[in-house]
């Protein structure tokens, strides 16, 4: 029985072992970020001297900031795009390849190619299509003779934000990927079925596919929410927020504050509004799917 | 419906291919060619761009420290994932909480925390360093490495272990002989993970370094366009070096790379 006894307690020692790493890890790289974001929101600090109690000032002037609301409104305009246009394409070209058109395997090895390189390299890649003068986009418009239609894409106010977000929307290969897998654990009587009962391949994949992968779904816009917040190569190297701040987003805000203007205070507090947005968003997802799965 | 088809795979063919085309035909061209004209083909096929983009910018270096954080971080990462979820694998109280705390930063947008992670890199006087973004790395993506590994870990049979403990094999044994070869596929696959996401980090690169001893590829390639100078041949040939070392891993492991993306993800 002694033996027994001592047995479990070195084994919970030698479990505490294995995880001491993992732990260690999670304790400086997430929970001590965390209370020190929270903490250090409410306090002044230039990185160096002094720390000083301010309360809720930093928030309030985040709030009265005009480029911080614009950075917050244009992290809100990713989440957008990223939901209802990016989603609904991968979800498209998931649809098609389930199918299984000929090679449709080294199809879907292409679509994902893009989300495996470096984002840097994919903004800079864009950087170059939008130029104004070598750009392919420009080239490309005069070829057609649309030559008045030429612009220097990411620093014009109407088209810069569009721009940084072009490739995002495009390269669908992660949520592909997900429906993809999803969709192949879908028993294939159920389509067998539809079939017979003369169902179109239409009304299958919106009758029985779509509603059959929306935890999927969910979990791609969780995916989504996640990535766009701390969304940071895009405009920090098309960009660099600009023209006007019109590019500026939440990460880029946050590293702005820190670099060029020594404000820690009030770049951890964008860094909590950052998190709060992140939860309020993620929670919204949960409930939206809640809803769906009970009908 | 066929056509449809068929136009959607077009569209996103074109979408994705012909830019890449562009940037590595471009990246061969003088300065000359790449402004006056946009589509044609060098007329000279020379590693020029790529040989002088070494000499305005010490990309070698930038290789190197690329190389070894990735290298490394991804070890730690792999330890530290692959040690923990072999703990979980046992029964003890605070399990499921422990499990909790080490996935709870999977969803967090980590940009939030570049104040204090400058400034805990910074006390440990790890700035401008390897050991720096080696740490931050295999810190930030070590959600993704464990929930990878835990759960395959998770498909072996209970037995296993409870036959290896009843035969007498100590914590360790049962680790190093029957949990650790088994789960090699999943540890494998984390692994091509975590290089990949330790190759392409950008912000905290920029972040933690301030000259060539630590500035990883991702970082080094802005510095061909600046206000000051603007290489942009080098530029192009840069941006297409920045991607080789992850088009060939993905080449060939392409499957295991779409595989790995939804494991963990979808129980």
């Amino acid at each position: 029985m002694f033996n027994l006894l001592r047995r479990i307690e070195t084994q919970n020692s030698v479990i505490l072992l294995y995880l001491t790493p993992a732990v260690l890890l999670t304790l400086v790289f997430f929970v001590l970020p965390l209370a020190f974001i929270i903490y250090m929101s409410f306090q002044q600090w230039t990185g160096v001297g002094p720390v000083t109690h301010v309360g809720p000032e930093n928030f309030t002037h985040l709030l009265n900031d005009p480029i911080f609301k614009r950075a917050l409104l244009n992290t809100l305009s990713w989440v957008f795009v990223g939901i209802f246009i990016h989603t609904p394409l991968c979800l498209l070209v998931a649809l098609v390849l389930w199918r299984r058109p000929f090679m449709w395997k080294v199809f879907r090895t292409i679509f994902v190619f893009p989300n495996v390189i470096s984002t840097t390299a994919i903004a800079f890649l864009w950087y170059f299509i939008f130029h104004i003068d070598l750009g392919l986009l420009n080239n490309l418009l005069s070829i057609l003779g649309l030559a008045n239609w030429r612009r220097a894409w990411l620093s014009d106010l109407q088209t810069a934000l569009w721009g940084t977000q072009l490739p995002f929307i495009i390269y669908i290969g992660f949520g592909m990927v997900l429906f993809l897998t999803q969709i192949s654990t879908i028993p294939s009587e159920i389509f067998e079925a539809a079939r017979i009962d003369g169902a179109s391949e239409w009304q299958q994949d919106f009758y029985i596919t779509i509603p059959l992968i929306k935890r999927a779904i969910a979990l791609q816009a969780l995916f989504v929410v996640g990535y766009v917040l701390k969304m940071f190569e895009y405009p920090f190297i098309m960009t660099g927020g600009g023209p006007a701040n019109s590019t500026m987003n939440l990460s880029l805000y946050i590293y702005r504050k820190m670099i060029t203007a020594n404000q820690y205070g009030l770049s951890m507090a964008a860094g909590v509004v950052t998190l709060i947005v992140g939860l309020v968003l993620m929670s919204f997802v949960f409930l939206v799917l809640r809803r769906f799965e009970r009908e | 419906m066929r056509l449809f088809r068929w136009i959607v795979i077009l569209v996103f063919l074109i979408l994705t291919l012909v830019p890449f085309l562009w940037l590595i035909i471009a990246s061969f061209k003088t300065s000359q060619e790449l402004f006056s004209d946009p589509f044609g083909l060098p007329s000279n096929w020379s590693l020029f761009n790529y040989l002088s983009a070494f000499s305005i910018h010490p990309m070698h270096i930038y290789f190197r420290n690329s190389v070894v954080v990735a290298i490394s971080s991804t070890l730690l990462g792999l330890i530290a994932s692959t040690l923990a979820s072999y703990a979980l694998q046992h029964r003890f109280r605070l399990g499921r909480a422990m499990f909790t705390y080490l996935i709870f930063g999977l969803f967090l947008p980590t940009s939030a925390f570049m104040v204090p992670i400058f400034f805990i890199i910074h006390a440990l006087g790890l700035y401008n360093t390897w050991w720096g973004l080696m740490l931050v790395y295999a810190g930030i993506s070590f959600p993704t490495g464990f929930l990878i590994i835990k759960t395959y870990m998770d498909t072996i049979p209970r037995e296993l272990l409870e036959a290896a403990q009843i035969d007498g094999a100590s914590f360790h044994r049962a680790f190093f002989n029957v949990i650790l070869p088994i789960s090699y596929p999943g540890i494998v696959t984390a692994a091509i993970f975590l290089l990949i996401m330790a190759w392409n980090e950008l912000l905290f690169a920029t972040l933690l370094t301030q000259d060539e001893s630590a500035r990883t590829v991702q970082a080094g390639i802005r510095f061909f366009l600046t206000t000051y100078a603007a290489n942009y041949p080098q530029a192009f040939a840069s941006t297409v070096m920045a991607i080789v070392p992850t088009i060939l891993v993905y080449i060939l492991l392409s499957e295991r790379v779409i595989e790995g993306m939804t494991a963990g993800a979808l129980k």
